[in-house]
């Protein structure tokens, strides 16, 4: 189909969008390998690889063992030396073991060589709550976001995650690109042109003149429930996808809350140092105070228990509390 | 004389007087030297080609200047001095210098092993016969990131050396307090790997077990482990307490690779002297042009970030 600027679109489940991302930059640059745990014929935890062991063989689609820490560095070290590797970590919880190769060294590496050496190395995980518990569960982007030299990406429609992924696949320094269980059963129109999106743009996602709701990953989804209710009650919110943690685009969430003045920030993890404590630190540093609000998940570890799990994380509910709450003040 | 012999001795003649002459300045910083593990470093960069790359941990002077890097750009490096190979900007922890053949130092203990790993799975996938050897000390050994190397690279026969450098000491830690395994080379083995324990403090027995370790990998017989026994003669860091006794000290020079080699050659007073003196002028120029060379600018702190 088209889309509303007359582009050839398809319909793709993340798992299909991030396999054609992934085997259009295995095609057209021979240094894009592929690394982790059941990613070989076994075409990756979520299918996200189908295909590509078959078609690329097992030198470029490596089955790793169970060894985070080794194979991120291993991806480290290849693409120092010329490589540009995607790691898979199964979990974003996994992630916590690499971290060492990851911020020690990969983070560091142009800037501790002067320019000389760089590690394109993508890191892709993993995140949200989805009945697994305490250790499969969490969404730690804000703790990637402040590592310098680190990118940190997190994609909320198929289309996006295509054209992220892409765009990781040819950064210069190593990428963090982070999708969510509760995304995967959900398929989005993906352009055909082979677009890649650059780090660094948020995507308006709904418009409004009351509330900014800045938001990323499937958390866009709740915030757009939470607008779609709202709206009901007379309160006109603007939803901004991120989808770029790192770097951030403060351009459009700033001309955004200077037309509504107020600005809700959703997460799905802790709000302590979170991303929208960041968001709104900048704001408020750019523009001056404003009312503003966080909503994030409680301060508790996430349950495989179903009712303990959705007490705690974020819901349409929550977020539409907050909004009227803010704009009552 | 093997021609090899003379000229391995040289090279650890200067890494001493280097790592002197730095440790002598008063604004030095923090440095890990490899007084006492020189052979190691010579040795081990004998059986080295010039395609081939090296990576260690944090304890690198040494091995980049046996790995034949400029000395003047390392002492430059280590001081911070923007003639530095990197700038100034990695020192002794960090140092990097691909062109040599000096991949980097890593500074976290046991980090720099699985990088090694992937400039190896690199070199396999160039499939250019070029191998690397990655370095690191006894503390190493109890870091997961070996173990977890150590498989990684036995599934896939990588072109990787390990060669540990068991100076018997981390910081304070006494080597027998903090491994359990006999000799550490035997962790080596656990994955299949050919692995043996050598007197690190034989210049030629290391330069001839890492040769011949280092051609069976260029065959494809996959990774190998060397475990080299040296010794320590100065405390973990420059600003790191000595926690051992001056006799122990005085005894522990005795075993000195330098000594040894010496001896070896059956070297008069008037060539060791020559020695001695054509390493303190090496050290002495690699001095004088780091002085020469500025400090970076400030202004320059956030370029080449990410």
């Amino acid at each position: 189909m088209l889309d509303s600027l007359g582009v050839p679109t398809k319909r793709l489940f993340f798992r299909e969008a991030v396999a054609k991302a992934v085997r259009e930059e295995m095609l057209r640059d021979g240094r894009v390998l592929v690394m982790g745990q059941d990613v070989g014929s076994f075409g990756g935890s979520y299918r996200e690889f189908d295909g590509l062991f078959a078609e690329f063989g097992a030198a470029r689609v490596r089955d790793t063992p169970v060894a985070e820490n080794a194979s991120i560095g291993i991806g480290a070290g290849a693409a120092a030396a010329g490589y540009r590797p995607l790691v898979t970590i199964t979990y974003m919880d996994f992630l916590m073991l690499g971290f060492d190769p990851l911020i020690n060294y990969a983070a560091k590496l142009r800037y501790k060589t002067g320019g000389g050496l760089t590690a394109p190395v993508v890191v892709k995980t993993t995140a949200g709550a989805q009945g697994q518990g305490v250790a499969h569960s969490q969404c730690i982007e804000a703790w990637l976001m402040s590592v310098p030299g680190l990118k940190v990406v997190a994609p909320s429609t198929p289309a996006d995650a295509y054209g992220l992924m892409k765009t990781a696949l040819r950064a210069d320094g190593p990428v963090v690109y982070i999708d969510h269980k509760r995304l995967f059963p959900v398929p989005g129109e993906v352009p055909l042109a082979g677009d890649l999106i650059p780090f660094g743009q948020a995507a308006v996602r709904r418009e409004g003149t009351d509330v900014t709701i800045t938001t990323h990953s499937f958390m866009t989804r709740v915030a757009l429930e939470a607008a779609e209710r709202l709206e009901g009650d007379g309160i006109s919110c603007e939803v901004i996808d991120l989808r770029s943690l790192a770097p951030l685009d403060m351009a459009t969430i700033i001309q955004s809350v200077a037309r509504t003045g107020a600005l809700v920030t959703l997460e799905e993890g802790q709000v302590t140092t979170g991303v929208g404590a960041e968001v709104i630190a900048r704001v408020v540093e750019t523009i001056g105070h404003l009312p503003w609000a966080r909503v994030g998940a409680l301060p508790a570890p996430v349950s495989s228990n179903p009712v303990l799990e959705a007490a705690c994380v974020p819901n349409a509910t929550r977020v539409a509390e907050a909004v009227r709450n803010l704009l009552a003040r | 004389m093997k021609p090899n012999s003379f000229t391995m001795l040289r090279a650890m003649t200067r890494i001493r007087a280097f790592e002197t002459a730095l440790a002598a300045r008063p604004d030095h910083g923090f440095q890990l030297l490899s007084s006492g593990e020189e052979a190691v470093a010579v040795g081990l960069s004998s059986a080295l080609n010039a395609g081939d790359q090296l990576l260690t941990g944090g304890r690198s002077i040494g091995p980049v200047i046996a790995r034949g890097a400029d000395p003047r750009r390392v002492m430059a490096e280590l001081l911070g001095k923007t003639d530095g190979m990197n700038g100034g900007r990695a020192g002794r922890g960090h140092l990097s210098d691909p062109g040599s053949g000096f991949f980097g130092a890593h500074a976290v203990v046991g980090g720099n092993i699985s990088i090694a790993a992937g400039v190896a799975l690199a070199k396999q996938l160039d499939n250019d016969g070029s191998i690397v050897a990655v370095l690191f000390g006894d503390g190493a050994c109890g870091s997961g990131a070996l173990h977890e190397t150590l498989n990684m690279a036995a599934i896939w026969k990588l072109p990787l050396l390990f060669v540990c450098n068991n100076n018997q000491w981390s910081v304070s830690t006494a080597r027998q307090d903090a491994l359990a395994p006999r000799r550490l080379s035997d962790i080596g083995a656990t994955f299949g790997l050919p692995a043996c324990t050598i007197d690190g403090l034989d210049v030629e027995g290391v330069a001839a077990t890492i040769g011949e370790a280092a051609d069976k990998i260029r065959q494809g017989h996959g990774p190998a482990f060397v475990e080299c026994t040296s010794i320590r003669l100065r405390s973990h860091s420059t600003t790191a307490r000595e926690t051992r006794k001056r006799q122990e000290l005085a005894e522990l020079l005795t075993h000195c690779p330098i000594r040894r080699q010496i001896a070896r050659l059956g070297l008069d007073e008037d060539t060791v002297e020559m020695l001695d003196r054509e390493a303190a002028e090496f050290a002495a120029e690699a001095l004088a042009f780091a002085e020469a060379s500025p400090y970076p600018s400030a202004a320059g702190v956030l370029t080449d970030v990410g």
